[in-house]
């Protein structure tokens, strides 16, 4: 497998950057996120390889906040104007695997054949990801117990597979998009070594038969016991890489307007509060419930898989320690 | 801290089981060691899920906010600051007193649980910031006690960090508030966890007024800031809990100190939820009252 | 590197509306209009099935899913009741002929027209919940042999809060082996009718139809659909349409959702028996 020195990153992540754009995890002044390779060039930001970033590399196909199109609205005329697309193919440095399975669970949502996501399936197409399997998890981290293959990527969304070898990093082509990508860089070695040995994680579960027992469980007492502590912000839904809801708005300047799409989030008041004044989901339980059940069955109804990756982020940030694991296991008994 | 924990326990017990309280919202242990998280019980089976740690920084008295509605009468174990959050709700007339019985607990501090979830295991880990500069330690009000109080360690409002600020050039200072602004994901965890954001109906939750855009950048994330900001002008009551569970790591109190810092220069010294009577400095007028802007 | 070679090929956005003339506004009740839209082309914008939707916008204020309530050769109707809190239907209400708006659609499922077919039909609704049903009747009517019975039992809150009064007492009276029930909420000067709330109309009439399409404020159905139960109706031969806040139509910005299913995209059409199979919250 191809290889390259962590000491000559920068050098490799220079050559891709001369013909993609390229975007990597970095820590900017205590975010973690993905952000242009750009930005670590020019001191802004460090490269973050130290687990997971905070906000999910879903932001490369769904920005928090993305223009759909173009309009004027001048007395009684319209006017509507899409938006051009991407001009310049992207490579996405250092996807962890959880993240790479978060990218399948959005593939089902915005590349359906009834409603194809052209803006979402174009950055698809065009986005080259490097992903990174993880050697030293989380204590957070419970991919593995949401089916997640920890040495091999999604491969239906990876294009070449990173290893960490502690002092180079390993590169085994998946698919041609990364092959075309890799045999435009130059300076890399070679190597024979057997995959790094990846630590195990400390939160574990079988989740088999869980869409099963929920199903007869939307009345439970259960979720009074979990909704109590929230607080209803967005917090789990805006860091979470499966959650893609959004909303529709306006940016307007005079007659001229933008519609964007911008996250939203299940747990605000807004999301599915009608005009009238009808709110079918009016407090903490039903809000909390919902997620819990769209992540952990509704989902998997429809499309056959879960959406949680089990990249641990909710666990570690929400602000009350509101923890999906916890729920899981009371619920399968373990 | 073993001791104050079974103290809690007992109190619990008693209160449940003599029908006193039928809720008592304490802490429990959460996920990670640095986890100590809200629980509510209602059973005096349940009380051993109480603890108290190093880590029980998150501020219990919005929780009451829960049950104006409900048949409860709620028990709320209660820090220093705990209790001026309290303090606040009776202010701003979110809750009665009649409803709450609150355990004071007095507290040597909180440690930094965002600091310990980067630092390796075992290190030291260090203050919670807000505790650092925390002045009323013990609780300023209470129905009952459970332990001892403890000495402050801090007497004097630290506004070294404000300082910095406000030395700095305009042109440095927006650049400073651009950089950390520009994090913002607009969650609301600060503003949900806020004790002195108790408004029924928030205007950022309003999207179809126009106020606030749903657009995400720097200029409208910062206007959120700003605004909750000013909104909290005079009724912060420093437990920090907005910094501590902000995902983007912005020093938000940096800007709520900066508006104590002004009101005590402008208004004389005043404490947010310390009293619930008497005037606050902006929301209370005087005939006297010096008009220079007119 | 360039990007793809398939991005050449334009493709359709489902969220990128296609502008609208409103043609004519048509007053139904004090707060409920209907707006015929058709392109700049004169040509219909869309051909909905009955109990379809379309997404409805003044780019500039907002974007809301209403029912199309008919249709002909160059045009849809989507008839709108404003709401005091709501701004986009305070502005649709206040726009005139010639305007411009957004529009895109069809949505949903729509009705289940083969399962009516052949079969003795009751229409039940309720103040603007009548413009949903509408569509289902007009294609009833339009294809009259292949129906059985038609039975209409329609309520508002006043004479005057009656939508499609030229259908009501003209139109579908005449309409043959059709039969119309129209009541209003309490007694008022100049009304002759039945007086008294459509789900006590209901069993009062005790229709005696194989299957039932009800549609009007959550409280109607509530209401109305156990009455039906309870006259024998089979849960699959009782359908109602069901409202949710929507954003985007095609089952993606996740706020409709009721269990699995998406009212935008798996309803808005639903049977008492996939009711049964779905959480209560709604």
């Amino acid at each position: 497998m191809k290889t390259i020195e962590k000491a000559k990153l920068d050098g490799f992540l220079s050559q891709l950057a001369q013909q993609y754009r390229v975007l990597v995890p970095v820590d900017y002044n205590g975010l973690t996120q993905f952000a242009p390779y750009s930005q670590v060039q020019e001191g802004v930001s460090k490269l973050y390889f130290d687990g997971n970033v905070t906000v999910s590399p879903k932001t490369v196909y769904l920005p928090q906040s993305e223009a759909m199109y173009k309009f004027r609205a001048q007395g009684k005329k319209l006017a509507i104007e899409e938006l051009p697309e991407l001009d310049k193919q992207q490579v996405v440095f250092g996807v962890r695997h959880c993240d790479t399975k978060a990218i399948q669970c959005l593939d089902k949502v915005f590349l359906d054949e009834k409603f194809e996501d052209p803006q979402y399936k174009n950055k698809r197409e065009n986005t080259i990801v490097f992903s990174l399997a993880c050697n030293n998890p989380k204590a957070t981290c419970f991919c593995e117990s949401m089916g997640v293959d920890r040495a091999h990527a999604e491969a239906s969304v990876a294009d070449v597979q990173v290893y960490d070898f502690g002092d180079t990093y390993g590169f085994e082509v998946i698919s041609d998009k990364g092959k075309a990508c890799l045999d435009a860089v130059t300076g890399l070695g070679e190597t024979e070594s057997k995959l790094p040995d990846q630590k195990p994680q400390t939160i574990k579960f079988d989740p088999s038969g869980l869409p099963e027992k929920l199903k007869g469980m939307f009345e439970d007492p259960i979720w009074d016991s979990y909704q109590f502590k929230c607080l209803n912000c967005g917090t789990c839904t805006y860091i979470c890489p499966t959650c893609h809801c959004f909303d529709i708005n306006n940016k307007i300047r005079g007659e001229v307007g933008m519609k964007l799409r911008t996250w939203d989030s299940c747990m605000f008041n807004e999301y599915t509060l009608m005009a009238g004044g009808h709110q079918p989901r009016a407090g903490k339980k039903e809000r909390v419930r919902n997620r819990f059940l769209h992540k952990l069955q509704y989902f998997n109804e429809k499309h056959g898989m879960f959406l949680c990756i089990g990249c641990g982020r909710c666990v570690a940030k929400c602000p009350v320690n509101l923890d999906i694991t916890k729920f899981i296991q009371q619920v399968i008994g373990q | 801290m073993s001791d104050i924990q079974s103290e809690m326990r007992a109190v619990a017990k008693e209160l449940l089981e003599s029908g006193e309280a039928t809720v008592v919202i304490g802490w429990e242990k959460g996920t990670m060691p640095y986890n100590s998280t809200p629980v509510m019980i209602r059973s005096a089976a349940e009380v051993d899920k109480l603890i108290w740690d190093e880590y029980c920084q998150q501020n219990l008295s919005p929780y009451l906010i829960d049950f104006i509605y409900t048949e409860d009468k709620v028990a709320i174990f209660a820090k220093g600051c705990d209790t001026r959050a309290y303090n606040r709700l009776i202010q701003d007339k979110r809750i009665t007193a009649d409803k709450c019985i609150i355990i004071g607990v007095p507290c040597s501090g909180m440690k930094n649980a965002k600091a310990a979830a980067r630092l390796p295991e075992g290190a030291e880990v260090p203050m919670a910031n807000a505790c650092k500069e925390c002045r009323y330690p013990n609780p300023v009000v209470f129905d009952r006690k459970i332990g001892q109080d403890v000495t402050p360690w801090c007497t004097e409002k630290n506004f070294a960090d404000v300082e910095a600020i406000e030395a700095m050039g305009q042109d440095e200072k927006a650049a400073f508030w651009q950089s950390q602004y520009s994090k913002c994901i607009r969650c609301y965890a600060c503003r949900n966890i806020c004790p002195a954001c108790n408004c029924t109906n928030c205007i950022f939750d309003q999207s179809a007024s126009g106020w606030q855009s749903k657009d995400i950048n720097a200029s409208e994330n910062e206007f959120y800031g700003v605004t909750r900001a000013f909104h909290v002008a005079g009724r912060c009551i420093e437990c920090g809990q907005c910094e501590m569970v902000c995902p983007s790591d912005i020093p938000i109190m940096l800007m709520n100190k900066k508006f104590i810092k002004d009101i005590d220069t402008l208004f004389g010294a005043y404490e947010a939820g310390i009293e619930t009577e008497g005037p606050t400095p902006l929301s209370h007028y005087e005939v006297s009252d010096p008009e220079e802007f007119m | 590197m360039k990007v793809a070679s398939a991005n050449d090929v334009k493709r359709i956005n489902n969220l990128v509306p296609k502008v609208g003339v409103v043609r004519e506004i048509l007053d139904e009740t004090p707060d409920v209009k209907t707006f015929r839209i058709s392109t700049p082309e004169g040509e219909r914008p869309f051909t909905p099935m009955p109990g379809q939707l379309g997404m409805y916008s003044m780019p500039a204020v907002g974007e809301a899913m209403f029912s199309v309530t008919s249709y002909g050769d160059d045009y849809i109707d989507m008839s709108i009741k404003k709401y005091n809190d709501g701004v986009l239907t305070s502005v649709l209400h206040a726009m005139e002929p010639g305007q411009e708006v957004g529009i895109r659609g069809p949505y949903g499922n729509g009705f289940p027209i083969e399962q009516f077919k052949g079969k003795d039909i009751v229409f039940i609704a309720g103040g603007i919940g009548l413009a949903p049903v509408r569509s289902l009747i007009l294609y009833c009517m339009k294809n009259r042999e292949d129906f059985g019975k038609l039975t209409i039992i329609y309520g508002g809150r006043s004479k005057e809060d009656l939508c499609f009064k030229e259908d009501l007492f003209e139109n579908w009276p005449k309409v043959p082996n059709t039969e119309v029930y129209v009541t209003i909420d309490r007694p008022q000067e100049g009304w002759d009718g039945h007086v008294g709330f459509v789900p006590d109309y209901v069993k009062e009439i005790a229709p005696n139809a194989q299957i039932a399409a009800v549609c009007g404020p959550p409280i109607l159905i509530k209401l109305t659909l156990p009455i039906l139960s309870g006259m024998g109706y089979p849960d699959e031969d009782i359908i109602t349409t069901l409202e949710l806040r929507m954003k985007c139509g095609i089952g993606k910005c996740g706020r409709c959702n009721i269990g699995s299913c998406y009212v935008c995209l798996d309803g808005p059409v639903f049977s008492q028996a996939q009711l049964n199979n779905m959480p209560k919250e709604y």
